[in-house]
């Protein structure tokens, strides 16, 4: 069955990337722009996998995590956070908050696909 | 994946597009904060818009411009946090580092020459300052490149956990030989809090090579101890591979902080011992039915409550063994499909692969339909003015049925109409972005001190107007910063604030858009203009003029030359460039100055070019259309106002000068004979360069707005004629070019401008508009 992906990022050229690497890889794709878009989206339609950006105007990634870890139907969903941020207090902030992993940008897209079958039955 | 050049191409596309729209929030977002009138929000705002290009730029391998922003986006990450302030100094550091992040973007995209690296590499060091303090950067800080950090993001350097205790199961002592690793795995409860899965790793590690795992149950406490979110499981996994450690910890990465993990070398041997679990079972021990427990023991401990001394016995899974792994697959996939815990909403049997867009609220439409569409629109107007024109002519009374739903339609019509032009409508501000760059540059060569405020930016033209409006805005602003604009110490001197200001601003006003561009300068210093103008020959020593129109003469060509510029203490800079453009616009330009106070130029430009406000003449029985803009005034000639200059060449006097008297008629071919001018009626009309001339036709017959068609794309350029449009009775009537009709009216009778000038002693310069 295919999975789906809920990718989260208000930047289209990373929603595109992340499209085109995991549309290509099998996977099928929802996109959000930002944080609310995100949670709003996951509560619509679902998603097996979601890969959110930290930095989003109106509601951010550790807000989506927080989101959805506090969410009764999709607490168990994996959540990848999207990051370019070297600053490793920001990926603990996002482990603390309940990220299942992360993956740092620029991304390759072998390796993005990797970490999200780490993640994705 | 990125041999997919296409795709890949194409994503590029929309990411210089992104950055258009970032570079735009960030510079309106630095502008809010210089003005005081940003929120906490502005500023994230513009940390994100750096962050998301850096992010773009990262992916494409934009390294130049991942670098740049790497260093801006750190001070602006300081000051987002409270870390450092953001006095006037950063910005306007932060303003001119936009600046240069856009020359980067344009070098990336092709579209510019290369980024003037010393610009580019000072803010560097200046946007170091600022982020680490007033001191200089260290030399290892200001070097920092984006590997680095990117090293940085993988750097985890996990502390290796060893668990004595659990080396000393039999089983795992008689793991395979040879070269490999022993990974000792203990997840704690958190780990599947954040929704990582055991079973996931043990399947990414199989992916390295040939691994043999125990699972070992002997933490799994009584039920009635057992707290759901515990975890109580270990695995050890003998792992024959040649994969290097590092890649051992990768499929850990996620999880390190959240289990004990050790990954120790696999002790060599002589040969590999195939393990006999000590309390085997009946059954087939395979991965799959593993893998199934252990799921089952994450979702549903209970299952797995039975405390087992004993590890469970071992299984092998060869990488290429494809069934094996297809067992694993289908075991992940099944127990994945219903768990308990994990309510995941399945995807809905409908859902392909497909990807879905998000919701937009905007669609692209390539131009060429919206003006099919915008065409086919203009042939309704005509078709309906044309039905309304048969009814009148059918003598149906006013009230009959037909005549009222016919006003009905024509609303319609008229409304659709406006709506269609409407999609071709965009709003002013892309070009008004650019303009506060262009403000602080030509500011810093000229040594001003200039403030920009643009109001009206979301006011809406079409398309083509919108994108010619680019160049003579830019001509004007530079103009009125480097000529309008006084230096700080005669600012100060004239006891105004040192800073001048510019406004920019747009507005709708009776059907045209204005365009204002006003400064708190010197204004124009008539003078000076006059002087210029009298030396240039453009008006004679004595003439008497208006302040209005000495402030005009500076739109007339041949003003201003190079040379002057620097001296003219006004303006003046090729404004008869600017003023060309304007009205190849089918708009005009003009100029109120108050001296000591400022410069006000107003631009007026029809709001499409698809309509066109035209005045409806006959010539010899032909209709015509000549352009509103172009038209200074209309007259019915009187005998004594008309001199002949030999053969059939006539000039007019009109107003204080005269002008050349042009039959169109004759001109176009419709006669051969000409009118006597007295019995036609003259349309003075002045041409983009500023010259005049009264057009001869044998009437008026009223204003109109007509829908432009051109006569190009439907048959072939004609001399004297800018399109053609269909009028209401049906006729196609051609809209006059009045500059061709000049221009080749005087190629056939060779009047020069000199010979055109009243013999009449009172050689005076008129400029009306």
């Amino acid at each position: 069955m295919t999975k789906t992906v809920l990718t989260i990022d208000d930047s289209r050229t990373m929603r595109d990337m992340l499209m085109m690497a995991l549309v290509e890889a099998g996977y099928r794709v929802i996109q959000a722009v930002d944080g609310i878009d995100g949670l709003e989206t996951l509560t619509a339609e679902g998603a097996d996998v979601i890969i959110t950006d930290i930095n989003m105007p109106r509601l951010d990634g550790f807000g989506v995590i927080e989101g959805v870890r506090a969410d009764p139907n999709h607490r168990a969903t994996p959540v990848l956070v999207l990051t370019t941020e070297s600053d490793a207090a920001k990926k603990q902030r996002a482990r603390d908050a309940g990220a299942t992993g992360w993956i740092v940008k620029p991304f390759d897209p072998v390796k993005l696909v990797d970490a999200v079958r780490r993640v994705a039955a | 994946m990125r041999d997919a050049v296409d795709p890949f191409e194409a994503i590029k596309v929309v990411f210089f597009q992104e950055c258009d729209e970032l570079l735009g929030d960030l510079e309106a977002g630095l502008l809010a904060i210089e003005s005081g009138a940003a929120d906490g929000e502005t500023v994230n705002a513009v940390f994100r818009a750096v962050h998301s290009v850096k992010g773009g730029a990262g992916a494409f391998g934009l390294e130049a411009l991942v670098r740049f922003a790497h260093v801006f986006e750190t001070l602006l990450d300081e000051i987002r946090s409270g870390r450092k302030p953001c006095d006037d100094l950063t910005v306007k550091t932060l303003l001119r580092a936009s600046d240069v992040l856009a020359d980067h973007v344009a070098a990336a995209r092709g579209q510019a020459a290369p980024v003037d690296e010393a610009r580019s590499a000072g803010l560097v060091v200046e946007l170091e300052m600022l982020t680490h303090g007033e001191t200089s950067a260290p030399a290892a800080e200001t070097s920092m490149t984006v590997e680095a950090a990117v090293e940085d993001e993988f750097g985890f350097r996990p502390v290796a956990f060893s668990f004595p205790g659990l080396g000393d199961d039999p089983a795992v002592e008689a793991a395979p030989a040879g070269e490999g690793w022993r990974v000792v795995f203990r997840p704690h409860g958190q780990m599947y809090v954040n929704a990582n899965e055991s079973g996931l790793l043990l399947r990414e590690m199989s992916r390295l090579g040939e691994t043999t795992v125990s699972l070992d149950i002997s933490a799994v406490p009584d039920l009635s101890d057992l707290v759901a979110e515990e975890g109580y499981l270990a695995w050890t996994v003998d792992l024959v591979t040649d994969a290097v450690e590092a890649a051992i910890r990768d499929v850990f990465e996620f999880v390190e902080s959240d289990c004990d993990l050790s990954v120790t070398p696999l002790p060599a041997g002589p040969a590999r011992v195939t393990v006999e679990p000590a309390p085997a079972p009946a059954e087939e021990f395979d991965v799959a039915a593993l893998l199934m427990r252990a799921q089952a023991e994450v979702e549903a401990p209970v299952t797995a409550a039975t405390p087992t001394p004993d590890p469970l016995p071992i299984a092998k899974v060869a990488p290429d063994a494809s069934g094996v792994n297809a067992a694993v697959e289908a075991s992940i996939a099944k127990a994945a499909a219903a768990p308990p815990a994990n309510n995941v909403t399945p995807a809905s049997p409908a859902a392909t692969a497909a990807p879905l867009a998000p919701a937009a609220v905007t669609i692209r439409v390539d131009l060429d339909r919206v003006d099919r569409l915008i065409n086919v629109v203009g042939e309704l107007v005509i078709q309906q003015a044309m039905v309304a024109q048969r009814v009148v002519e059918s003598g149906l009374a006013r009230s009959s049925g037909i005549s009222v739903g016919l006003e009905d339609l024509e609303l319609l019509t008229r409304e659709i109409q406006d709506s269609v032009m409407a999609i071709r409508a965009q709003p002013v501000k892309s070009v008004f972005q650019r303009m506060p760059r262009l403000a602080r540059e030509v500011g810093e060569m000229t040594g001003k001190r200039v403030r920009l405020i643009t109001a009206g930016e979301d006011t809406e033209v079409d398309k083509t107007v919108v994108e010619r409006l680019a160049e003579p805005i830019t001509h004007m602003l530079r103009n009125a910063i480097d000529h309008g604009l006084e230096t700080p110490s005669e600012r100060i001197a004239a006891g105004k604030p040192a800073e001048g200001t510019v406004r920019l601003a747009a507005l709708h006003r009776s059907g045209r858009i204005v365009i204002e561009i006003s400064d708190d300068g010197r204004g124009i210093n008539r003078e000076r203009v006059r002087a210029i103008a009298v030396s240039r020959g453009l008006i004679a020593e004595d003439a008497v003029l208006t302040d209005d129109e000495v402030d005009n003469l500076i739109f007339l060509p041949g003003f201003s030359t190079a040379e002057v510029v620097s001296d003219v203490s006004g303006r003046g800079v090729g404004m008869d460039v600017v003023r060309r453009s304007i009205q190849a616009l089918g708009g005009r330009i003009t100029i109120a100055s108050n001296p000591g106070k400022g410069s006000t130029f107003t631009l007026s430009l029809p709001l499409t070019l698809a309509v066109l406000d035209g005045m409806v003449v006959t010539a010899a029985e032909q209709t015509l259309v000549a352009p509103l803009t172009a038209i200074v005034e209309s007259l019915t000639p009187r005998p004594q106002d008309i001199h002949h200059v030999g053969g059939h060449d006539a000039v007019i006097r009109f107003r204080d000068e005269f002008v050349p008297l042009i039959d169109v008629a004759l001109g176009m071919g419709f006669r051969e004979v000409p009118i006597l001018p007295e019995t036609g009626v003259a349309v003075v009309i002045e041409t983009e360069s500023g010259q005049r001339a009264a057009l001869l036709f044998d009437a008026i017959q009223g204003q109109r707005q007509v829908v432009i068609k051109s006569l190009e794309t439907n048959y072939q350029q004609v001399d004297g004629v800018a399109a053609a449009t269909i009028l209401g009775d049906g006729r196609v009537a051609l809209i006059l070019d009045c500059d061709s009709i000049v221009a080749s009216s005087r190629k056939k009778t060779a009047i020069r401008p000199e010979l055109v000038r009243p013999d009449v002693h009172r050689p005076d310069f008129k400029f009306a508009s």
